[in-house]
């Protein structure tokens, strides 16, 4: 029995047990009232996966190379506004236009790091203030409608009662962004260059060119989601998606992507948003209140958050140990 | 990280580096002044009260958070939500009176950030993912305890946190204190010390025998008392008080202590220079403001000044 919890909770299967926990108690709670199984659940829970998936993709890549993109949160806001502006007459135009931004502003940033050899923290957090920058003044801080309703539509008409479109296609990134981590050299450069950075470069492999790959298309897919997401609600403003960085850097950790660099996958990834919106839209499904949604996720954070502390079992093992001694001492001083 | 640093980039040795950081650090500086004396109405009283105000609330978490980033744990996100809550505990608790209620605050916060604290000291736990952690268990407790109600002052005696003294605004004499006592004990205590050798080789540290547990730990704990003074301030100043409060607090607060020069890996920087860091950037959006620059770009250019500073202050760094 522990054996196989031990194998279940191993890194590369926890997120998808986390996510399986997750479904059993939500369906125990329900208890067969099957307001939690139905397919508009599903389907809630997959339009909560459209929104933050992709961020917690693009924040997850940067944080396996061992950074961390702040600006995933400012490139979401920007992208969308582009898009809106652009595509008006021609969606795909507004689209390329955010997703070009995206892969632009990561680029730079990618450069800005590898070249001058700084942090990521910094100079993410200065480009997160300066892509809002840009928002709020191309928007001029207000909210802008798109008036291409047809798109909008679109975007959010069901397929199967189960998939909209604008999941179908988070979902396919998804799926191609495994293929090529799992199948090509590139996934196994950027788990190299996460694992041991000196080590890879001694080996020949150019890593700064990864990490300016890594951090393009962590912008790309930022982006990506704030055109979806934007087109979807019919309108972008500068303000209104400033709170995505905090669920999906949690989404990305309890995905299986280890902080310290170099493990993590996409499906992961993927597991561990659906793991959180499953959590958002299961709880209020069953009528809980919306807090609970909150108190559960930091609860489950916190967990994994100290299950994955690299001191955890020094000083388990060193309190067991301090006990045991005093027992002992405790024992020989009787007579 | 990359061995091309901008120091090797420009071909400079170490001393000619610390002459160009110094010369750099000097114009910018001298820039600042020119920009913001030369602007009309800059020196009015009016003006300079907006700027004293501008600097409290959020000097005060940009104290705290220095603590956490000198001990080389990067940033929490969770102190906006801790000077958000810490307001309401304040006004929640203001019928014992305006000492207790004080008190309250203080000590609420400095449990709720002690306690992640002590999970990133004790277990290595990831900064990051703690603080998140502890920003979702605070906004769904004060949900859950507010019933997302604003909440409003059960007492009275609110005016000894608002209005002025001697004719500088009352927040801004606590924000000068905290910034002299966050000074005194990161510089002049043993754990302060200590700190400081955590942040800047953590394995040295524990080595040479520092218990950098605690040490972490304590850092933490400062941090949630230094945003619970930016919450009682900031409760006092609009009466009553939501979560929404802090928002935002976590970035801007960063942002300053890493333009005021406090390295993000953590063992180099100072409260001092987290103060210089907050007022450079209060003085630009002042100035921005002054001379009629819309909102939309005094977000951005001061954007693009901080992700500057950020880049210069690297350039003497080894990496």
């Amino acid at each position: 029995m522990t054996a196989v919890l031990t194998h279940l909770l191993k890194p590369s299967l926890r997120p998808f047990t986390v996510l399986a926990g997750a479904v059993i108690v939500l369906a125990l709670i329900d208890r067969g009232t099957g307001y939690f199984f139905s397919l508009g659940t599903v389907f809630s829970v997959m339009q909560l996966f459209a929104t933050f998936g992709l961020v917690a993709l693009g924040l997850g890549l940067s944080i396996l190379v061992r950074e961390f993109d702040l600006s995933v949160a400012g490139i979401v806001g920007l992208a969308g506004c582009i898009a809106v502006m652009t595509g008006v007459e021609n969606p795909w135009l507004g689209a390329l236009f955010g997703v070009a931004a995206g892969v632009a502003s990561g680029t730079l940033q990618g450069l800005i790091m590898t070249r001058l050899g700084l942090s990521s923290v910094g100079v993410t957090l200065g480009g997160l203030l300066t892509l809002q920058g840009i928002t709020y003044v191309l928007t001029e801080n207000k909210t802008i409608g798109y008036p291409n309703v047809a798109v909008s539509l679109e975007l959010n008409a069901p397929i199967a009662h189960l998939l909209s479109v604008r999941s179908a296609v988070v979902l396919a990134v998804f799926a191609a962004t495994a293929l090529v981590m799992h199948y090509t050299h590139l996934g196994r450069d950027v788990i190299a260059t996460g694992s041991d950075r000196r080590a890879s470069r001694i080996a020949g492999l150019n890593t700064d060119r990864v990490v300016v790959g890594v951090f393009a298309m962590s912008g790309a897919s930022a982006a990506l989601a704030g055109v979806l997401l934007s087109y979807s609600l019919g309108a972008a403003s500068p303000i209104a998606l400033a709170d995505v960085l905090a669920p999906a850097a949690a989404a990305a950790i309890v995905g299986g992507v280890s902080v310290v660099g170099g493990r993590g996958t996409a499906m992961g990834i993927a597991a561990g948003v659906l793991t959180l919106c499953i959590l958002r839209s299961g709880l209020s499904a069953i009528g809980v209140e919306p807090y609970v949604h909150d108190l559960v996720t930091g609860g489950i954070l916190f967990a994994i958050a100290i299950l994955d502390a690299p001191d955890l079992a020094r000083r388990i093992t060193a309190w067991r140990l301090d006990r045991q001694e005093r027992r002992a001492r405790a024992s020989a001083g009787q007579p | 990280m990359s061995d091309t640093t901008l120091r090797t980039r420009l071909g400079l040795d170490r001393i000619q580096t610390r002459h160009f950081v110094l010369a750099v650090r000097i114009a910018a500086g001298s820039a600042i002044a020119i920009f913001a004396l030369s602007t009309p109405g800059f020196t009015s009283p009016l003006s300079i009260n907006a700027l004293l105000n501008a600097i409290s609330f959020i000097g005060c978490v940009a104290v705290g958070m220095t603590f956490i980033t000198m001990t080389g744990n990067i940033m929490s996100l969770c102190l906006g939500a801790t000077v958000s809550a810490s307001a309401l505990i304040f006004l929640a608790s203001l019928s014992l009176g305006i000492i207790p209620a004080f008190l309250a605050a203080i000590l609420f916060g400095v449990v709720i950030t002690g306690l992640q604290g002590a999970i990133v000291g004790y277990f290595r736990a990831n900064p990051i993912l703690v603080s998140i952690a502890g920003l979702s268990l605070l906004i769904g407790g004060a949900a859950f305890a507010t019933g997302g109600q604003r909440i409003y002052p059960g007492g009275e005696g609110l005016q000894v946190f608002k209005g002025r003294l001697f004719g500088i605004p009352v927040e801004a004499i606590y924000f000068f204190a905290t910034v002299i006592v966050g000074q005194l004990i990161l510089s002049w205590t043993r754990i302060g010390r200590e700190m400081t050798m955590v942040g800047s080789n953590p394995r040295a540290a524990n080595a040479a025998g520092i218990d950098t547990a605690s040490a972490i730990t304590v850092a933490y704990l400062l941090a949630g008392a230094c945003s619970a003074v930016s919450g009682v301030l900031l409760a006092a100043r609009y009466g009553s008080g939501d979560m929404e409060l802090g928002t935002g607090y976590d970035y801007t607060a960063i942002a300053a202590v890493l333009v005021g020069g406090t390295a993000i890996q953590g063992g180099s920087g100072s409260v001092f220079r987290t103060f210089i860091g907050v007022t450079v950037i209060a003085i630009i959006e002042v100035v921005l403001l002054l001379r009629g620059f819309s909102q939309q770009l005094q977000y951005l250019i001061t954007g693009v000044i901080v992700l500057v500073v950020i880049m210069l202050h690297t350039i003497g760094e080894r990496r």
